[in-house]
């Protein structure tokens, strides 16, 4: 097994996080990194086990909500712990390109 | 157009019209002030955990039946993990192993054929929250964080942006008509992404794809089909190739714009969500899901036409949601439905446009409604009387009959009480009478107009034009 | 006069009296943390305790938890009370809203009187990578408290407080208990909810109670469990009084020993007090057997797996943008992302967030996850079928007694290995519970746990009070608590 990750692979799992890192701690995150990588590889020891997953340990079927509304916050509410906010809304940096999501 | 056969397939997200939100008991809500719909849920605060709002499931369960999709019965909810501000937890929850609807079909009729576009898969998941991009800044409101929706993904099996506009229209209707989604393209209740990619043959491997993301209308997806198609063309037809990417429609150019050449395939890094461990769907749910599905449009269309409807009026029929189901009540009635659905489409929609009403606003039961259009239907009542009584009929309980008298609209219709007013006519009018005789055809238009007016109006007009004929034999 | 070392029926009583009053619980508390400066909690509520406490002056003292001042883990949101996960992330963050079991602690009208040290997000076995600097052991302040409910062991240790709530996702209750020579009990999951705990790994945390004895034990588990509608794997089960097993025979319970929980990686002088136990047990009229499973030596890789991998995703909403810290002037979107969560979070926390990130990353999905997942449901099967022949399954808690707090930190894998036996309870939903079971050479405390099969708290607590009793260790680090 290797000692190390490449400064590369570490990157990319910064980037992943979204955690900026300094060169210093890229070289610490090469070993400390493997460290962990090497110990999960363990799992591949394991033998025998059945496809079923285990989502949650307890799981009853999922109770469902009633669609009746209930209180809601007070938009004064929702800025108190924002650092930035602007009239009514939470306010970031401005961002280019559209959500990647739905 | 090119020598080249298109693929298309299409992404929807349709928002779903429930009171709360889908993991929290926030209002769902359009147009409010920033930021008044919300709580922690929404916001994503730590600690916080989601609830399954029981009328997503529902109403997600009976967009898979109308959409003739399979239902799956024991489901789970990912986590499509990627950081973005309108993000709130920076993983949206969404369904990713197990969507709830899969294996499905929407008929469409293009140029008189008609033809399946096959659903791959129907899944539910939150929407983000709303963006809006001020100079150095963006503003982030959270009212439309957790608002439920649907998404809806085709199998590539669309050719034209004919086919792909017919399926919109179709899927618009359905979902519209089962009360799922207000389906409202301009205020984003509905979204559409189409993909996109073009070879030589059917025996080619399928040409790279390009993907148009949120379209604002079916025209423009239309357009923004063809405009693509034909960029992707000119492409190969120099020789070039190009990479897989994401493009938008811009409205003012006509034309799709790159938005960024796809890297190696998102990493959404998805898994299953704990704090949802597993849903049952109970064929007891589905079962009370399915009898709150109304009438289906094709089914109505197919009904109407029966019923000896015409074309137009059953496609404008359709079109009116609530003078449908107004319709429906009236399909097993013997009486002309032709006249029923004029009536509906003509005057009865002339006034309520006019008063800002719905159908059931009014007063008009189905027994005065069935009334009315007998008295229509023998003439007891003219177009002309009936326009002067109509607000009294659509807003007092009387029947119609009753109104009629109150209003003094006396029709006529005794054979021997008209003839005998005719016979009196034509006695003091002779010229005429030898006008008709060689041929003059206005002269009985005189003849009926004396008669008019001897009875007051009263004479019911269609035995008054046959007996006229008769008597001038 | 101090009250708060007295037995609970006792304070009850002064309080129903009126010859003491909830603020005589409350100042004594501060008192009792200022002296044993074990630096267990990261926020003192002081003056709200107090005023709090006034109010209470007006009400029946209508339940035995009337009045009792109680440590609430920071990981477990409080509103109007900073919450801070022991991280810088949230060094001044004031949460909008109550976690249900501090809706319900507030329910039987207990006083809050302070937020405890923890690992920094539950991350960590020994309460050092807490931004505010580790607690201290009151056995030995040069050691650890364990971790990460390490401040809530603690103060229960040093006798400040009768009560401490913890969380526990891969012992973080049972292995801080074990460390200072208290009861904790991870109850079986689901059967507390989590809503206002924030999240480290969501398939496998659980609030539970951390007190010096059992009974006191199982009166706040009474006190904080029920099934919560905000909690979809929060369970509905019948209410039950989970001291009613208390003090009832323990004749002929059938006890399972798993031979990896007396293996070479636990040392001699802690098998040796198992096997003391064992034969305590025997006398009780227990029968005890050794066994094999075959999971166990793996659950520490499924921990790692799913523990990193639902923390990545559970953390992501750590970014600057509506509470916490914030990068100060980022020149874009993404500087706000990286700079923030470069700055507000520490070193333990950034490399689980990365590695868990990186399993969940492409096809590893498939190879790690997944597969974790697999194993995972199979080694429950395995408890399951355990607890078909036994009562019980037992053995230590920790490998080591408490070390000291200068010990080296730079191995990654060490904090995973300190919970070796504790994690395998978390990754089956299983409800465990340390118990004292007497000290090492240099009179520091060892820990036994007790598992049983789901939901069954009650008989865990029917065995550790019959070991409590027989066994009448002195467990207060400053003596004097021996039963004659």
């Amino acid at each position: 097994m290797k000692e190390k990750l490449t400064k590369e692979e570490v990157l990319h799992v910064a980037e992943l996080a979204r955690i900026a890192v300094t060169e210093e701690e890229i070289k610490k995150y090469q070993v400390e990194l493997k460290k962990l990588l090497n110990d999960v590889e363990k799992i591949n020891d394991v033998k025998g086990y059945d496809d079923e997953i285990l989502i949650a340990p307890w799981s009853n079927n999922t109770e469902l909500r009633k669609d009746e509304p209930r209180e809601m916050l007070d938009p004064k509410k929702v800025l108190e712990n924002a650092p930035r906010h602007s009239g009514n809304y939470i306010q970031v940096p401005v961002v280019i390109g559209e959500s990647e999501g739905a | 157009m090119s020598n080249y056969i298109a693929t298309i397939g299409v992404e929807v997200h349709v928002e779903l019209k429930t009171k709360t939100k889908i993991f929290s008991s926030s209002e769902n809500g359009y147009g409010q002030m920033a930021n008044s719909l919300t709580n922690v849920i929404d916001l994503g605060y730590p600690g916080t955990l989601p609830t399954l709002n029981e009328e997503v499931l529902n109403l997600a369960i009976k967009a898979a039946t109308v959409l003739n999709c399979k239902i799956r019965r024991e489901m789970h909810f990912d986590r499509k993990n990627y950081f973005y501000p309108d993000n709130p937890k920076n993983y949206q929850i969404t369904q990713f192993a197990t969507p709830i609807g899969y294996d499905g079909y929407v008929e469409i009729e293009v140029d008189g054929e008609k033809k399946k576009v096959y659903i791959e898969e129907m899944h539910i998941e939150e929407d983000t929250c709303k963006s809006t991009h001020r100079g150095e800044k963006t503003l982030l409101d959270f009212n439309r964080a957790g608002v439920p929706l649907i998404e809806i993904v085709t199998k590539p099996c669309m050719t034209t942006s004919k086919e792909a506009k017919a399926y919109l229209e179709k899927l618009r209707e359905l979902l519209f008509y089962s009360d799922i989604s207000d389906c409202k393209m301009e205020e984003g209740s509905m979204r559409a992404d189409a993909n996109v990619s073009i070879r030589k043959k059917e025996s080619d491997p399928f040409g790279t794809k390009a993907e148009i993301k949120n379209i604002g209308s079916i025209s423009n997806v239309g357009l923004s089909i063809e405009k693509e198609i034909e960029r992707q063309a000119k492409i190969y037809d120099a020789g070039d190739t190009f990479k897989p990417q994401t493009r938008r429609f811009d409205d003012k150019l006509g034309d799709t714009v790159l938005m960024r050449v796809k890297e190696t395939g998102n990493d959404y890094r998805y898994f299953p969500e704990p704090d949802i461990p597993f849903v049952i769907v109970t064929e007891e749910r589905i079962d009370s899901v399915r009898k709150t599905i109304p009438m289906l449009p094709d089914e109505r269309r197919e009904k109407y036409l029966s019923l000896g409807v015409s074309e137009i009026n059953t496609k404008k029929l359709i079109q009116n949601r609530s003078l449908s189901d107004y319709f429906n009540n009236l399909l097993e009635e013997k009486i002309s439905h032709q006249t029923a659905s004029n009536l509906l489409l003509g005057d009865i929609s002339a006034y309520l446009n006019k008063k800002e009403k719905e159908i059931t606003d009014t007063t008009l039961s189905k027994e005065r409604f069935i009334e009315l259009v007998n008295l229509i239907d023998n003439n007891t009542l003219t177009s002309k009387n009936l326009k002067e009584i109509l607000e009294v009929i659509l807003e007092s309980d009387k029947s119609i009959q009753t109104i009629m008298k109150e209003q003094g609209i006396e029709n006529i219709t005794d054979d021997a009480e008209i003839r005998e007013v005719i016979k009196k006519i034509i006695k003091a009018n002779p010229e005429s009478v030898t006008d008709y005789q060689n041929g003059h055809d206005r002269a009985i238009k005189f003849l009926m107009g004396q008669v008019m007016k001897e009875t007051k109006g009263k004479a019911n007009p269609k035995m008054a034009n046959d007996i006229l004929k008769e008597e001038l034999q | 006069m101090k009250y708060l070392n007295q037995p609970i029926e006792e304070i009850h009583k002064l309080l129903k009296a009126k010859k003491i009053k909830p603020i005589d619980l409350v100042e004594e508390a501060f008192d009792n943390i200022e002296k044993s400066d074990c630096n267990a909690y990261i926020t003192l509520n002081k003056e709200e305790a107090l005023k709090e406490a006034k109010e209470l002056e007006s009400l029946p003292v209508d339940n035995i938890l009337f009045g009792l001042p109680i440590a609430v883990k920071d990981n477990i949101v409080t509103k109007n009370l900073r919450t801070t996960c022991a991280s810088h992330m949230l060094e001044n963050f004031i949460p909008i809203y109550n976690a249900t079991v501090v809706e319900k602690i507030k329910e039987k009208h207990m006083i809050i009187i302070g937020k405890t040290n923890m690992d920094e997000f539950a991350m960590g076995s020994s309460s050092r990578t807490s931004y505010f600097g580790a607690p201290h052991n009151p056995w030995n302040k040069d050691k650890i408290s364990g971790g990460s409910s390490g401040g809530s062991a603690s103060t229960i240790a040093a006798r400040d407080v009768l009560f401490a709530l913890g969380s526990d996702t891969g012992g973080s209750i049972r292995q801080p208990a074990s460390y200072t020579g208290i009861v904790g009990m991870k109850p079986t999951y689901g059967r507390v909810s989590r809503y206002g705990l924030v999240a480290f790994a969501s398939s496998l945390d659980q609030i539970g109670p951390m007190t010096k004895n059992v009974y006191e034990n199982a009166l706040l588990l009474n006190a904080i469990v029920g099934h919560d509608e905000k909690d979809l794997t929060s369970a509905k089960k019948e209410e039950e009084d989970f001291t009613k097993l208390i003090g009832k025979s323990i004749k002929g319970k059938k006890i399972a020993i798993p031979n990896y929980f007396v293996s070479d990686i636990v040392d001699d002088e802690i098998i040796d007090k198992i096997k003391e136990t064992e034969k305590t047990l025997e006398k009780l009229g227990a029968k005890v057997d050794y066994i094999d499973m075959k999971y166990l030596e793996h659950a520490v890789t499924l921990y790692q797996i799913i523990a990193m991998g639902e923390a990545s995703s559970n953390l992501a909403r750590f970014d600057g943008i509506r509470y916490g810290h914030s990068k100060e002037n980022p020149k874009d979107i993404r500087d706000l992302y990286f700079g923030t969560r470069a700055e507000g979070f520490g070193k333990e926390v950034k490399r689980r967030i990365m590695v868990g990130s990186y399993l969940l990353s492409g096809e590893n999905a498939r190879e790690y996850f997944y597969k974790a997942l697999s194993i995972r449901d199979d080694m429950k099967q395995e408890f399951k079928n355990v607890f078909k022949d036994y009562d019980y399954i037992i053995g230590p808690t920790t490998t080591t007694t408490a070390y000291l707090l200068t010990d080296p930190m730079d191995d990654p894998s060490k904090s995973f290995m300190d919970d070796v036996l504790v994690i395998p309870v978390n990754m089956a939903g299983l409800p465990g519970l340390n118990i004292p079971i007497g000290f090492d050479k240099n009179h520091m405390p060892i820990g036994m746990q007790i598992i049983a099969n789901s939901f069954e708290e009650a008989k865990i607590y029917s065995l550790a009070s019959a070991l409590e009793k027989e066994l009448n260790l002195d467990l207060n680090p400053y003596g004097g608590e021996k039963n004659e």
